[in-house]
């Protein structure tokens, strides 16, 4: 029986219009009509003032939406069919729409957006962020332009964000990443980035898309393969990074996303980090000060109960995750007192590590395990901003190394456990 | 000549060619106009209906002929006035018409006139011509020939004045403010026209008058002008034609058509540099929407479209970004520009691809419009950059691969302009006498397809209906005319282009493909799938039986 | 009266020897029925082990929990249990059968009854199972969305589920083996009902406080603005 496609007939139909192209920007969406079309203007202006003689197009991968997103989106495009506008362009540009099924998944709608761009022999890829509303034309130019001119794989974004923003990042990816498989960036899970159209031809070939690292966290999942796959990175400074004031955070979702994802990523490379990874390098181009330093409103109070909380009513399920040890200085620690509470990070790497193992050996359902890290990241988030309250960039930085360095440090405590030798 | 039909331009095949090019008779290495006649038959069997002659009066010939000097005769070099009359007589014979220049905005600075104007303030031809104490009037005014002049006046030393001229310093600008030049100029004209020319090609028409405040061009003097000379035209030789030649945007150029009390015919400037841009970005869109720009003009009335022209590849009716977008692609060699164009032949602008070329050609004589083949196009002669201004454009016709390329019996060193002699485009490679031998060749296709073109009269007067296929690499419309349809597919781009067509409301037509006359399926409910090779381009005439 | 006492006596005996040697070949039949069964029971658990193994069958019933469940109750691994399962049912069905060769009427239809009664009873073991398997799956799925959403009481919640979903299936079991389908039905609907009835009592009557501040906060947002100096933990993203 074939395989049912990703891409529907009418979309194919559509592809065999736009044809060969050079930019694919890519633009995965639900429900976001309050924003995308800001976001699609913004890439049109950018494509026709920095690659107005390109072949471009821009294809939106939509979860379901229902109101009117993709039509925003298809609102783009230049062509001699719309009645005279005051946009002058030199050529055609595009801009298409699919539906894909299963939604909404972005894990889902980069695969749409590979494929698509894959049959179109595009050159390079951007993928933006529907709620990029602080995104302008000069991103597309930042982006795109290491691609074309200097010949790089992937170009990860560099923002400026305010000091905290990224608390998961900062603690959980970034020193996995740096530790396990050599490689720092600012940002490992982008969601405005670009890659070369060769890249993105085999990254598509992987064998990931039924799984859940093909609906979920897949930004982080290509950004580990490429920097383990040796591809060419770079890191391009774009501007201040889109806060939504009304969104709520998903912490679950987001620890999905990221601790699932690594976690996931252990079992699939795990000759790379079991060895010492060379650095990959990413040099970064444009980059100013990425740390916005104004005052945030941080309830910290909470962050602390929902720790103490978490680790009183969780106390089974980690019996089944941790090893006594650790589990012992988890409940230590959910006693003490909120004026000497202190997630070191020698205990948060240690609770990383086990349960990445916990995770590897699927001591009890792997989605449970990594729902059970939340209430713990928010005992860590709490040490972190105490820590760094009063810290510049560069002491935050600073910091930020150090973390790096106690996950180091456990590393070989994970490397026995990991082959059973513990 | 006798004209059956007053609407003849509409179904020309118009040949642009200089006499001084095409072949020489006399052995001085020009050519000449007994040369001329000897090759109607080619012309002929081209398939040509008309003959546009570039000057060929009497001339210092600093602009190659458009500088003139006596307007009531012909340059000795290309023969006698009875020589003209022998080759008119030999083309009509042949139902060829003929278009001659009229030069009206300006003359040589050798032509008695001038002389006279310039010789004394108080010549009776000293209005004949604009003079100024100063050379501030008219501020704002462009200047057309950038790479040679600095200003549009001439500061004259005999005169101690300065003069008006909108091209080289060495042409002089008439003045019609004063009614004696018109008149003058209508006398001149009625010349021509009684001798039998059956058209006038009227150059530079957009700069005939002058006002302060404007920017001098396209005034409403101008076009009184026009109306005047049409009046009397129609009224004593009826069935002649007058076209423009105003390098104007299309809402500009729809004014010299008047309510078809102006010109007959105008080029359609705007349209060529977007052709070429189209092919270069494999997108339909500049053709399109500078048709969609195109006024409508009155019944009467027809566009002139051409490819290449004797003067560069004008880039004036274009935008900076597109300027500088066809220079990087068609003119990477800094030689090959000249004020505000690109002096380059077809051949060697599309890379002697003659898929492209056919391609070009295809669309030249299927857009709404005649069609204007330059000299030696037909073959697919090319250019030489090195002679200087625009002459690398005007080389020796080829005709075979003798001596001279079978163009002159003189010494090659007694040429008007050296011969091409490089292995692609060198008269040895491209030349009529090899072609003819070879159904294959360009010239046998160019003669197939002006057969076509000729045996459609849909595709000269028939209206126009663009079909927007998703597709923007593939250009496709319908032309009407009465109950005839035609469609024209054209694949703009390198690469094979599937396309389909919404053909719903020619339900039940059956395609007939107009080279081959095979026919194609019968157009149903669905989107009609066309799928068409790099550069394509297919025609078909619909039938319901 | 000797003679016919003899008679009679040997009629008995012949009678005896001939049941004996009716039943005898039956029972022989039967005892290599039985034999037969457990080597082919035997084969069958090799193989079902062999296959589990290169499945890697105890993997997944990790992820499961099945494998924790078995744990708990001092059982082997699910590879060994199934392969164990597998070969007891065919082992059984062949002594089964094997009884029902001997000459023994009521035997006979008695195992006819339990041949029908069986696949009931495989149904109600394996709803019990995954049915307990479901409920520490699920409890526990609760307990985390409870901690993570900063309810209160998640342990009260994951029990609560965790004993709902167990008599629930225990009711389902009984009802499959056909023990006091009704009663126990009954028992559970009053059980259900009152845990559900309570419960209702509980969150409204204690929840009313939380119920009006959400309300409050979703729909008039206008009238009451949020104070600039509460902090909100999630301001920033995570990500």
């Amino acid at each position: 029986m074939p395989e049912e496609s990703i891409l529907s007939d009418g979309f194919v139909r559509e592809l065999m219009n736009v044809g060969e192209v050079d930019i694919v920007v890519g633009v995965p969406t639900y429900n976001d009509a309050r924003s995308v079309g800001q976001v699609v203007q913004a890439v049109r202006a950018g494509l026709l003032k920095y690659f107005p003689r390109e072949r471009s197009v821009i294809i939106n991968a939509d979860g379901g939406s229902r109101d009117g997103t993709q039509d925003l989106v298809c609102a783009a495009a230049i062509s001699d069919l719309s009645a005279t506008s005051d946009v002058h362009a030199l050529r055609t540009l595009h801009s298409i729409s699919t539906q894909y099924e299963n939604g909404p998944a972005n894990g889902i709608a980069m695969h749409t957006i590979l494929a698509a761009s894959d049959l179109l022999q595009a050159r390079a890829c951007a993928m933006v962020s529907p709620e990029s509303t602080t995104l302008e034309p000069e991103w597309i130019e930042r982006l795109l332009r290491p691609v074309f001119r200097d010949g790089k794989d992937l170009v990860l974004p560099v923002y400026r964000r305010h000091k905290f923003d990224g608390l998961l990042i900062r603690n959980l990816v970034f020193p996995m990443a740096k530790v396990l498989y050599g490689f720092s960036v600012r940002e490992p899970y982008p969601t405005d980035f670009a890659f070369s159209g060769e890249l993105g031809s085999q990254f598509l070939a992987q064998d990931i898309w039924n799984q859940e690292q093909g609906r979920r966290g897949t930004e982080l999942w290509m950004t580990l393969w490429a920097a383990i796959g040796k591809f060419r990175l770079a890191q391009s400074f774009l501007g201040p990074k889109t806060r939504r004031e009304d969104a709520p955070s998903d912490l679950v979702g987001a620890m999905r996303e990221t601790a699932g994802t690594l976690f996931t990523s252990l079992d699939a490379y795990s000759s790379i980090w079991h060895s010492q990874p060379e650095l990959v390098p990413a040099p970064c181009s444009g980059c100013e000060a990425a740390i916005s330093l104004e005052p945030s409103r941080l309830n910290r109070k909470r962050l602390y109960d929902m720790f103490t909380f978490g680790v009183k009513e969780l106390d089974p399920v980690f019996l089944s995750i941790l090893t006594t040890s650790t589990h012992d200085e988890l409940r230590t620690l959910a006693e003490s007192p909120e004026e000497r509470f202190a997630y070191s990070a020698e205990l948060w790497a240690r609770t990383v590590y086990e349960f990445a193992i916990a995770y590897h050996k699927a001591v009890i359902g792997r989605d449970h395990i990594v729902q059970a890290m939340v209430p713990l990241f928010r005992g860590r988030a709490y040490t972190f901003l105490s820590d760094n309250r009063e810290a510049s960039a560069e002491e935050m930085e600073r910091n930020i190394e150090g973390l790096c360095q106690a996950f180091e440090r456990e590393k070989p405590r994970l490397l026995e456990m990991w082959d059973g030798r513990r | 000549m006798a004209t059956q039909d007053s609407l003849w331009y509409k179904d020309a095949i118009i040949y642009q060619v200089h006499v001084r090019a095409f072949y020489d008779s006399s052995g001085d290495g020009n050519g000449d106009f007994r040369g001329l006649a000897q090759k109607l038959d080619y012309l002929q069997e081209l398939g040509v209906t008309v003959i546009w002659l570039m000057p060929f009066f009497p001339s210092p010939l600093r602009d190659d002929g458009y500088d003139i000097s006596d307007y009531r005769s012909v340059n000795p070099t290309y023969g006698t006035l009875d020589d003209f009359k022998a080759f008119l007589e030999a083309a009509h014979q042949r139902g060829i018409r003929v278009i001659i220049e009229m030069v009206m905005n300006h003359t040589s600075d050798q032509h008695p006139w001038f002389q006279e104007s310039r010789s004394s303030r108080n010549n009776p031809k000293r209005d004949w011509y604009v003079w100024s104490d100063s050379d501030t009037r008219y501020k704002g005014t462009r200047i057309i020939f950038l790479d040679t002049e600095l200003s549009n006046w001439a500061w004259d030393p005999v005169s101690k004045q300065y003069y008006w001229h909108r091209f080289f310093s060495h042409q002089p600008d008439l003045n019609y403010d004063n009614p004696q030049v018109f008149e003058e100029m209508w006398q001149i004209m009625k010349f021509w026209a009684e001798m039998g020319v059956d058209a006038f090609r009227l150059d530079a028409v957009p700069y005939l008058v002058e006002r302060e405040g404007t920017n001098c061009e396209n005034l409403p003097e101008t076009h009184h002008i026009i109306k005047e000379l049409r009046a009397r035209l129609d009224k004593e030789f009826p069935g002649r034609m007058l076209l423009a030649e105003a390098n104007q945007w299309p809402t500009d150029l729809r004014a010299y058509f008047g309510n078809g009390d102006e010109f007959h015919m105008a080029f359609h400037f705007p349209l060529m540099p977007r052709m070429f841009m189209a092919l270069k970005l494999e997108d339909r869109k500049p053709i399109t929407e500078i048709l969609k720009q195109t006024p409508e003009i009155p019944e009467g009335c027809q566009w002139c479209l051409f490819l290449r022209n004797h003067d560069e590849l004008t880039l004036e009716m274009v935008t900076d970004m597109e300027r500088d977008y066809m220079y990087d692609e068609y003119a990477k060699d800094k030689a090959m520009r000249l004020n505000l164009g690109i002096r380059r032949r077809l051949a060697p602008l599309l890379d002697n691809d003659r898929r492209k070329i056919e391609l070009m050609n295809g669309l030249l004589m299927s857009l709404p419009g005649t069609p204007i083949i330059y000299y030696g196009d037909e073959i697919g002669m090319g250019d030489n950059v090195n002679l200087g201004d625009r002459h690398g454009v005007r080389t020796p016709m080829q005709w075979d691969g003798s001596w001279n390329g079978g163009f002159s019996p003189a010494d090659p060193e007694a040429l008007y302009s050296p011969l091409m002699l490089n292995p692609v485009y060198g008269f040895q490679a491209i030349n009529v006498q090899s072609q003819k031998r070879f159904d294959h060749s360009l010239l046998s296709w160019m003669k197939r397809l002006i057969r076509v073109r000729k045996a459609t009269p849909t595709l000269g007067r028939g209206s126009i209906q663009f079909l927007y296929p998703a597709n923007h690499r593939v250009l496709a419309y319908m032309r009407k005319l009465g109950n005839e349809t035609i469609l024209a597919v054209n694949n703009l781009s390198s690469k094979a282009q599937p396309v389909e067509l919404d053909l719903k409301q020619y339900k039940g037509n059956i395609l007939v493909e107009m080279f081959g006359r095979n026919i194609f399926p019968r157009i149903g409910d669905l989107p009609y799938l066309l799928t068409l090779g790099p550069y394509e381009f297919y025609w078909f005439r619909l039938r319901r039986i | 009266m000797w003679q016919s006492f003899l008679g009679e006596l040997t009629r008995v005996m012949n009678e005896i020897v001939t049941g004996f040697a009716r039943f005898v070949p039956r029972f022989l039949e039967m005892l290599v029925l039985v034999l037969v069964g457990w080597v082919i029971a035997f084969v069958l658990r090799v193989i079902v082990r062999s296959v589990l193994r290169i499945a890697r069958f105890d993997k997944l019933s990790e992820h499961t929990g099945a494998a924790q469940l078995l744990r708990r109750a001092a059982l082997p691994t699910p590879a060994e249990m199934l392969a164990r399962v597998v070969f007891w049912v065919a082992w059984l069905g062949f002594i089964l059968v094997g009884i029902s060769v001997l000459p023994v009427p009521w035997l006979g239809e008695n195992i006819s009854s339990l041949f029908a009664f069986l696949p009931r009873l495989v149904a109600a073991f394996f709803i019990l199972f995954f049915g307990l398997l479901a409920a520490t799956f699920f409890s526990r799925a609760a307990l985390l969305s409870a901690v993570n959403a900063d309810l209160p009481s998640p342990r009260l919640i994951s029990q609560t589920l965790r004993t709902m979903m167990i008599l629930f299936v225990l009711s389902m079991t009984f009802e499959v083996v056909g023990i006091g389908s009704r009663t126990v039905l009954i028992a559970f609907g009053l059980a259900f009902g009152a845990l559900v009835f309570g419960l209702a009592l509980a969150f409204g009557l204690g929840g009313k406080d939380l119920a009006r501040k959400y309300l409050e906060k979703r729909f008039a947002r206008d009238h009451y603005p949020e104070e600039p100096s509460r902090e909100r933990e999630d301001e920033l993203s995570p990500l």
